[in-house]
């Protein structure tokens, strides 16, 4: 038997490949956003807020980075709906990048704000900052500029592990290139072409996170 | 290293093999390899009731199970499950990791140009399926509904051609997904075989899967690779011994509680 | 018509995480090794080499692993190398930990201050002997903790070979929810079940990463 290669089909299916890359990039959007607030939130829980609300945190930050992504969104979909909570497929996606992404960016976080040497908070406050003030600008800001780059390598991990959503029928481009191969049986072609079309995502991410960490952190770009 | 470069190599010449032919393994005749082998692989469904599930053991049972024994039994090898999703079953095929493809595979022309059919085997009828407050009488009706569907099942095929344009219609990747969407609440209404709705309904579920319409009466076929005439010939001539002296019916009576339809 | 007991459901999880623990073990070992191999490409004096591996690492870190098992599993077919399922996930598995080992190793290696460079190459040393005995130890004890805080990475993407038909601890999961109609239970179990295997490594790694920290601080 020979196999021929054929992507012939390329043209046709083009407009489900683009839909597939579109609500990819909508789910890393919401993800990296919402997620990384949350992440922060979190971490300001962990280190500074009262010691209950740490601890609920840390039970999340636990579960979720022990347990894999995939049974997170099966839970949250298929489990969830005899609980009476009926998400739809976009919206549990959603829901589990963000508690996902939010569980790994508070360890990041909470990692920077400890490097935040003690001084630093007592001289915020002869400053007569208010707490807040301080936890913003004196432990906040520093700790996401050096901790900026790991930030941005988890996001793309994350980007990459959303191809899982596909499994409750999320129409993001892994779906695509699922749907594609049970029309045209080129199974082959159509993962390479996703492969490549996931590779070249990634790299524009990363790219794109490097130009926002340089807007945001403008004193970094020029040291 | 090796496997480091072989799949690195693997990818790259994927990526640039656009019209290049890649070389399977040259087998010249997949009938004779069977034989010489003494095992018959087949892909069979471990999702789908009753063509294909699993036991309290985890071992597959159902109508394509015992199909595949026939075969095996009328050629005189062993059999080999292989227990695949509507997915992954046609690349299985393709990449020589089974011989026959015995898993409720509904026919039609694009994929003709990429594997051959035996004769029909088993009746199957697609059909719209709700809970009794689900209100649908006729395909028009799904206006307005989310359905469920298995992802290149013969239904989803069916389904994409005939569904009004506001359907909406949620493709799961493997019928475990359809099912479990479909008990949890997340689509009104599922697109699936009849049989395997009465399979769903016999083991009592929380939302009761009732007959609303049929779409279509498409009987399954078995798959396997283009250019293995010997193979062909002889699971076609297995099949319809097999509907001739009533082997097949009795497989219809236990797993469909039906007898076959007479045009199959 | 049968009927599974909370008993059978969690029977067979735990049947089923055998793979999970056994491909996992495959994936991390098999990583470490080719994870090695690309390290020593990329932080060699081989431009090619170094060239290669960062291809490497590219192309395994920047594509979703979901896609890598699939080529591995029906692409290798195509060229006439026939992998069974298991060997496929491990091979797919296997490449990329490695890729991410090599780059979580470079950095351990690239940790140790440049002046130990300076130190060793002064006393005379070549580049394999300030390897072997200067940056290398001080390099391994940056690693442990973070390799083994990988090591949950792996065991948790050993879930993903469920969609290539491989019969692991997720795979059951979806079988069994579809045999019982118990999705919040099942999954319940089949989240605790990876929790009991990813914790005790992560909150050991934690605990190395505190113990690295406190030696390094007593300078």
């Amino acid at each position: 038997m020979t196999y021929v290669f054929d992507f012939s089909w390329l043209g046709e299916y083009m407009p489900v490949l683009l839909k597939g890359i579109g609500i990819t990039l909508q789910l890393i959007a919401v993800g990296a956003v919402l997620g990384i607030s949350l992440g922060i939130a979190c971490a300001w829980a962990r280190a500074l807020g009262p010691k209950w609300l740490g601890g609920i945190v840390a039970v999340y930050v636990e579960l979720i980075r022990n347990t894999p992504f995939l049974i997170q969104l099966f839970f949250i979909f298929f489990g969830l709906p005899s609980l009476g909570l009926q998400l739809g497929e976009l919206t549990a996606a959603n829901i589990a990048m963000v508690v996902n992404l939010g569980a790994y960016s508070c360890e990041i976080v909470r990692a920077g704000i400890q490097a935040t040497p003690r001084g630093q908070f007592e001289a915020g406050a002869s400053l007569a900052m208010s707490p807040f003030e301080t936890f913003w600008h004196v432990v906040l800001v520093p700790a996401l500029q050096r901790i900026w780059p790991a930030l941005s390598s988890q996001v793309v991990i994350v980007m990459l592990g959303s191809a899982v959503v596909s499994q409750i029928a999320a129409e993001d481009l892994t779906f695509a290139a699922n749907f594609i191969q049970s029309r045209n049986f080129r199974a082959f072609e159509t993962y390479i072409v996703s492969t490549l079309i996931y590779l070249a995502l990634a790299i524009l991410l990363r790219q794109l996170l490097r130009g926002v960490g340089w807007t945001l952190f403008p004193k970094r770009a020029t040291r | 290293m090796t496997l480091v470069r072989r799949s690195l190599l693997a990818l790259a010449a994927c990526a640039f093999a656009a019209g290049l032919a890649g070389t399977a393994p040259a087998s010249a005749d997949a009938l004779a390899d069977i034989t010489a082998r003494g095992t018959l692989r087949v892909a069979v469904p471990q999702d789908f009731p009753p063509f294909g599930s699993v036991g309290i053991d985890m071992a597959p049972q159902g109508y394509d199970i015992d199909v595949a024994n026939l075969i095996g039994e009328k050629l005189g090898v062993a059999v080999e499950l292989v227990p695949v999703t509507s997915a992954n079953r046609i690349p299985y095929l393709q990449t020589n990791k089974v011989d026959l493809v015995i898993s409720s595979l509904g026919k039609n022309a694009e994929r003709e140009l990429v594997i051959d059919f035996s004769t029909a085997y088993a009746p199957f009828f697609n059909g719209i399926f709700a809970p009794d407050d689900v209100e649908v009488a006729d395909i028009a009706g799904l206006s307005g509904k989310t359905v469920g569907v298995t992802r290149g099942a013969v239904e989803d095929l069916e389904l994409t051609k005939v569904a009004p344009a506001d359907a909406d219609i949620k493709r799961y990747e493997d019928n475990n997904g359809t099912i479990s969407a479909f008990l949890s609440g997340q689509v009104d209404v599922v697109a699936t075989g009849n049989v395997v709705a009465a399979a769903i309904l016999a083991r009592n579920p929380p939302k009761r899967p009732e007959l609303k319409f049929l779409i279509k009466n498409s009987p399954c076929y078995i798959g396997l690779n283009k250019n293995e005439p010997a193979l062909l010939a002889k699971v076609d001539e297995i099949i319809a011994a097999a509907k001739a002296d009533g082997s097949l019916n009795a497989i219809a009576q236990k797993w469909l509680a039906a007898d076959l339809p007479t045009d199959l | 018509m049968m009927e599974f007991s909370t008993w059978d459901i969690l029977r067979n999880l735990l049947l089923a995480a055998r793979w999970t623990v056994l491909l996992s073990l495959v994936s991390f070992i098999g990583g470490g090794l080719v994870g090695l191999l690309i390290l020593f490409m990329r932080i060699g004096k081989l431009k090619a080499g170094r060239i290669f591996a960062r291809g490497y690492i590219e192309l395994f870190q920047g594509t979703p692993l979901l896609m890598q098992l699939f080529l591995a599993f029906f692409g290798l077919g195509l060229f006439g190398i026939n992998v069974p399922a298991w060997l496929a996930a491990g091979l797919a598995l296997i490449l990329w930990t490695a890729s991410f080992l090599a780059e979580i190793w470079r950095g351990c290696v690239e940790a140790v201050a440049k002046g130990q460079w300076e130190a060793s190459s002064s006393l005379g040393m070549g580049y394999v002997q300030q390897m072997r005995w200067v940056i290398l130890p001080q390099a391994l004890k940056v690693a442990v903790p973070p390799t083994v805080g990988f090591s949950v990475q792996v065991v948790k993407g050993t879930a993903l070979t469920s969609i290539i038909g491989f019969v692991e601890l997720s795979k059951a999961g979806t079988m069994v929810t579809n045999a019982t109609f118990l999705p919040f239970t099942v999954y319940g179990f089949v989240a605790l079940i990876y929790f009991a295997l990813c914790w005790p490594l992560s909150k050991s790694s934690q605990i190395l990463e505190r113990k690295l920290n406190v030696a390094h601080r007593n300078h």
